[in-house]
């Protein structure tokens, strides 16, 4: 997929210290579109629908706000607290601003740990953006299936 | 020998260089604004600094410092100041986080406006009190498996006056992946009267960059600079009873402003505080409150756990704690008196206490305070 210098001003709003400390890229070299492209693919062999593993991840967030910044129980299931901090992020595709909500997850039968914020949330659902290989922030698919199974 | 065919890479060579000497001899001119003077509350203060910066960083390096959460990034809107002059319509980086009557005052984003020519600004007089500190890490301690208790010891200047409620931004060094300075913002603990240190509690956010390198690199011994002291939080001179409700880090103003009285002897107060966690392992404190207890009359301290574990063997208030301070209002405390709010936590915390206190007929002028937590 060819990077046109739009997406190239997203790729440069994705490095460290332009919206976030860290970035969003982590320390993957491919191009933005490759990322993307990749994670598409795995997506799609994985069987899922990007609108509904982020209705799914919506809906975690939305419990664990309940718990008014401690760690909230959901059906013995799910540990969430989701953090929050003064503020907005913008997106990098520059397509809105999100409020710094954190939510950090554990699968209690699993032990499965994970956290995202609403920015990544917006980047999965609108830019299909899993962000990039070693970002603190990255959702892998593979993940995403597990999330999507437990949910259901 | 025969060197001809070097004339046309020679060539396109030269050409590059002489384009950009021009390119770098125009962006000189055309953007070099010499020094320009801020001038500040009607003359009050004037600076003469290098054009082209950040109002923010511009008056940082004159030592007046502009409260900034996110340390100028420009996502969290809290460095606004009323420029008097004419710099130009608001930027599309400002305007998400200006309310309309701001923008008709022209209220702008320090982080965001460039200084380019003589500007006349208006800000609170107090900012002139705020200083930046070298501190070294007196302590670090659990207080919590996610919540550290950190003391700093002030360095140059050596003490530091401030109003029990206030924050302090920690200025974080680039470290691993962040490569950039970062300054974040957290209350103080220690009471005013603890004048040679600061105390603060910082609870480890996923991917925080603050937080992350006190709870995983910061440790005794290290320096670090402080921005102090910032924010309007405080204690409100008055006798109606005070509600205290925090959560997690959220104790350290409510900490600060207690001791704050008991140092001050203000102890006449009816104060009743109210502090959540999930279970006992995230409770703290516990101890110094219930002794606080004893010693003043009127101080309740209530402690409420949401879901507390068979083995915590909790015999105290349970619930989250609006519908602990909701059953409170209802049947322990008076009806009749004033009675004033002081929140801190979570913002989603704070909007619920607040439906909560405005319920039981608290005015909503009456309740203050700080997102920070």
């Amino acid at each position: 997929m060819k990077m046109t210098p739009g997406l190239l001003r997203v790729q440069d709003n994705m490095a460290p210290g332009r919206i976030t400390g860290e970035g969003f890229l982590g320390d993957d070299n491919r191009a933005l579109t490759d990322i993307i492209q990749a994670d598409e693919e795995t997506v799609a062999a994985l069987g899922m629908d990007w609108e509904i593993i982020s209705g799914k991840l919506q809906s975690l967030l939305d419990q664990g706000k309940h718990g008014l910044g401690n760690p909230v129980t959901i059906q013995k299931k799910w540990l969430i607290t989701v953090h929050e901090t003064r503020g907005h992020l913008p997106c990098p595709f520059g397509d809105g601003l999100y409020r710094k909500h954190t939510a950090e997850v554990e699968h209690l039968p699993t032990k499965t740990r994970f956290h995202f914020s609403e920015l990544s949330l917006h980047l999965l659902k609108a830019h299909h953006f899993l962000q990039g290989r070693g970002s603190s922030f990255r959702l892998e698919p593979g993940l995403l299936k597990k999330v999507s199974e437990w949910t259901n | 020998m025969d060197i001809t065919f070097l004339t046309g890479p020679v060539t396109a060579g030269l050409i590059s260089a002489l384009l950009a000497l021009i390119i770098t001899l125009v962006d000189r001119m055309v953007n070099n604004y010499g020094m320009v003077k801020i001038t500040i509350n009607n003359g009050h203060k004037t600076v003469n600094v290098k054009g082209g910066s950040p109002l923010l960083f511009s008056l940082a390096e004159e030592g007046i410092f502009i409260p900034s959460a996110c340390g100028g990034k420009g996502t969290c809107g809290t460095c606004k100041v009323k420029v008097q002059t004419d710099i130009g319509i608001h930027l599309p980086t400002e305007i998400p986080l200006l309310q309309k009557n701001e923008i008709e005052e022209n209220i702008r984003l320090a982080c965001q406006v460039k200084v380019k020519k003589d500007i006349e600004i208006s800000i609170p007089e107090d900012l002139f009190a705020i200083q930046q500190f070298k501190t070294t890490i007196a302590s670090i301690a659990d207080v919590t498996h996610d919540i550290k208790e950190v003391y700093v010891k002030l360095m140059e200047p050596g003490t530091i006056s401030f109003k029990a409620g206030q924050y302090a931004q920690l200025i974080i060094p680039p470290y691993g992946k962040i490569r950039e300075t970062s300054q974040r913002a957290y209350s103080m603990l220690s009471a005013p009267a603890d004048s040679g240190r600061l105390g603060f509690l910082i609870r480890l956010v996923p991917g925080g960059i603050a937080t992350t390198y006190v709870h995983t690199i910061l440790k005794e011994g290290d320096t670090l600079d402080v921005v102090a002291p910032v924010g309007e939080f405080m204690l409100h001179d008055s006798n109606d009873i005070m509600l205290c409700i925090a959560g997690g880090s959220g104790m350290a103003p409510l900490h600060s402003i207690i001791y704050d009285m008991v140092d001050k002897g203000k102890t006449n107060r009816e104060v009743w505080f109210f502090f959540g966690a999930r279970n006992l392992k995230e409770l703290f404190y516990i101890d110094r409150f219930s002794e606080l207890e004893k010693s003043w009359p009127g101080f309740h301290f209530i402690p409420a756990l949401s879901e507390p574990l068979p083995d915590d063997n909790w015999k105290g208030e349970t619930g989250l704690i609006t519908e602990v301070l909701d059953r409170f209002l209802k049947t322990r405390i008076s009806t009749e008196a004033p009675k004033e709010g002081y929140l801190c936590g979570s913002p989603g915390m704070i909007d619920a206490c607040i439906r909560v206190l405005i319920n039981h007929n608290i005015k909503e002028e009456n309740i203050y305070f700080d997102k920070f937590a």
